[in-house]
């Protein structure tokens, strides 16, 4: 735990602190007690081979899984088995794997199951469309379109800017990347560059390491459920011994 | 050749037109208890086998207000809304404990439902059936028959009350809330959207939807307690045949099978004429599983 010198975390605490999670999926146990912090605004990089635990660890902290033991934190107050709709209003958004697109919905009404909130205004409303179509003018020309009909990449804008209309103060982001041209990667890695700069904390989970190191400020590697190792991404090195050990780049 | 011309000379024209009459009647009828019944499988997995007596409780809930009333409208509505504030609290007592269940304890759950409201009608109601008054009594000429103008109002009030639920549907926040729950309830829940109500109030409208079809029907059927079956067993084919939590298919089915059950009454007995809606069902389960109105199966 080098890193934790360095944190950048102000004085009121981390925006997300996950203490010694435990889930199961059935009698099957998959996190074995996973900690983690995310500060305000932070890019936080989540790296581990397939079937460590990544993706359940955001679902856990989204509460669309109850973990068994450990909790999580949100702004200091205790979030654990808290549901996921209730999370979303205290500003955990979350973008899944597979997208989960409402394929029948046309692009703009899942655009409003975010937007739809009580208190806000029709012009915060037009703010954050006009925004999301600025920077994915795709879906701006696609929005009368059914979500099923729209290619991967654009799913996956989609999926992003759906999250972005709850206003978010954190984005589970779970491989976002996966599957992608080349150009839909550095668009999505644009993307996480804006978001970061608008203050929004992210949780990223991926594969591609270089695109983690480079997007993120800390990156934690999982293995067998638990985290492993913990650094600061620039001085994580991609030919570093610890990436050879536990992601076999 | 000869036995064309005569199907053609002898067809009984005139029966068939009051026959595709009687058939779209029913058909709205039907629609209007399908659509809520596919609505309640779609959004949340649950076989509402209690439909048939939220349709009758409807029905009783009408008699009440209309002989103290005396308003047939006024019994419309209030039935409508009291079988839909029953039918939330329904939800929320017997089949908000059983999410993540297997389904089957929903199906008894609400077997046991429909059960007790049957028995609760028969102890209060008695077995004698009760009568809904018919608000227009009027009658027009259609050929040889006076044709109620009342079944044409049951036709166009149905339509329009499906109508409505379709905009409010595709419009509406809380119709997008229930749409996307429908699709993946789990994402919904992701984005914020408050799952737990959206299931209780799709149930209530589910309920009052088919209330609204019990006192709709009431004036053209007696009202007993055992109404309900009959109707609620048509309803589960048509939600089958039209593609389970496809709204849209079920209202086409509904349509399709009470037509041709009105044909098949041109040659068999009314009685008979049922094993059309069975013979529909058996195809369909054997040639589109997923329904005969999905345009695409998965």
């Amino acid at each position: 735990m080098s890193a934790q010198g360095t944190l950048q975390e102000k004085s009121e605490g981390p925006l997300i602190a996950v203490e010694d999670l435990h889930t199961y999926y059935g009698k099957s146990h998959i996190l074995h007690g996973v900690s983690l912090t995310v500060g305000r605004g932070e890019v936080v990089g989540l790296l581990g081979r397939n079937g460590v635990g990544k993706s359940t660890t955001l679902k856990t902290i989204m509460g669309l899984i109850y973990p068994k033991q450990g909790r999580i934190m949100l702004e200091g107050k205790a979030v654990t088995s808290t549901p996921a709709h209730k999370l979303a209003k205290l500003g955990i958004a979350y973008v899944p794997e597979d997208r989960r697109i409402f394929r029948l919905l046309t692009v703009m009404e899942n655009l409003r199951t975010g937007l739809d909130r009580p208190g806000v205004t029709d012009e915060r409303k037009k703010e954050l469309l006009d925004k999301v179509f600025s920077y994915f003018p795709v879906l701006g020309e696609r929005r009368d379109q059914a979500g099923g009909t729209l290619s991967g990449g654009e799913q996956q804008m989609l999926a992003i800017a759906r999250a972005m209309m709850l206003e978010p103060k954190i984005i589970l982001l779970d491989e976002p990347t996966e599957g992608l041209m080349p150009r839909m990667v550095s668009q999505i890695r644009q993307i996480i560059d804006v978001l970061h700069s608008e203050g929004v904390a992210i949780l990223l989970v991926e594969q591609n390491v270089p695109l983690t190191l480079e997007a993120s400020q800390r990156v934690y590697i999982m293995e067998k459920g638990a985290i492993r190792h913990h650094a600061v991404s620039s001085e994580l090195k991609i030919d570093d011994p610890v990436i050879k050990q536990y992601l076999g780049v | 050749m000869a036995s064309v011309l005569t199907f053609f000379t002898e067809f009984p024209f005139e029966l068939f037109v009051i026959q595709t009459l009687n058939g779209i009647v029913t058909g709205m009828i039907l629609a209007l208890i399908a659509s809520g019944l596919t609505l309640i499988f779609g959004i949340m997995d649950v076989v509402n086998f209690a439909h048939g007596e939220l349709f009758m409780l409807g029905a009783y809930m009408g008699v009440i207000v209309l002989s103290t009333t005396g308003s047939f409208w006024l019994a419309l509505i209030l039935a409508t809304l009291i079988v839909a504030l029953f039918g939330a609290a329904m939800q929320i007592v017997t089949l908000r404990p059983l999410v993540g269940r297997d389904p089957l304890t929903t199906i008894l759950a609400t077997f046991g439902v429909s059960l007790i409201l049957q028995n609760y009608a028969l102890w209060q109601f008695g077995p004698v059936a009760r009568k809904i008054n018919e608000p227009y009594t009027g009658h027009f000429n259609l050929f040889y028959l006076e044709y109620p103008w009342y079944r044409l109002v049951i036709a166009g009030l149905s339509a329009a009350l499906i109508g409505g639920f379709w905009l409010f549907l595709k419009h509406g926040k809380f119709g997008i809330w229930i749409r996307a729950t429908m699709q993946d309830r789990v994402m919904a829940q992701a984005m914020g959207i408050p799952v737990p109500l959206v299931h209780t109030a799709a149930f209530a409208i589910g309920a009052g939807m088919a209330a609204a079809s019990g006192v709709l029907f009431g004036p053209l059927v007696g009202v007993n307690h055992t109404m309900g079956l009959d109707w609620v067993l048509k309803a589960f084919i048509v939600v089958v045949v039209g593609g389970m939590g496809n709204l849209g298919g079920s209202i086409a089915a509904a349509i399709f099978i009470s037509l041709l059950e009105s044909y098949a009454a041109i040659w068999v007995s009314p009685a008979q004429a049922v094993i059309v809606s069975f013979i529909v069902l058996i195809f369909t389960l054997l040639f589109r599983p997923t329904g005969l109105f999905v345009p695409t199966p998965k």
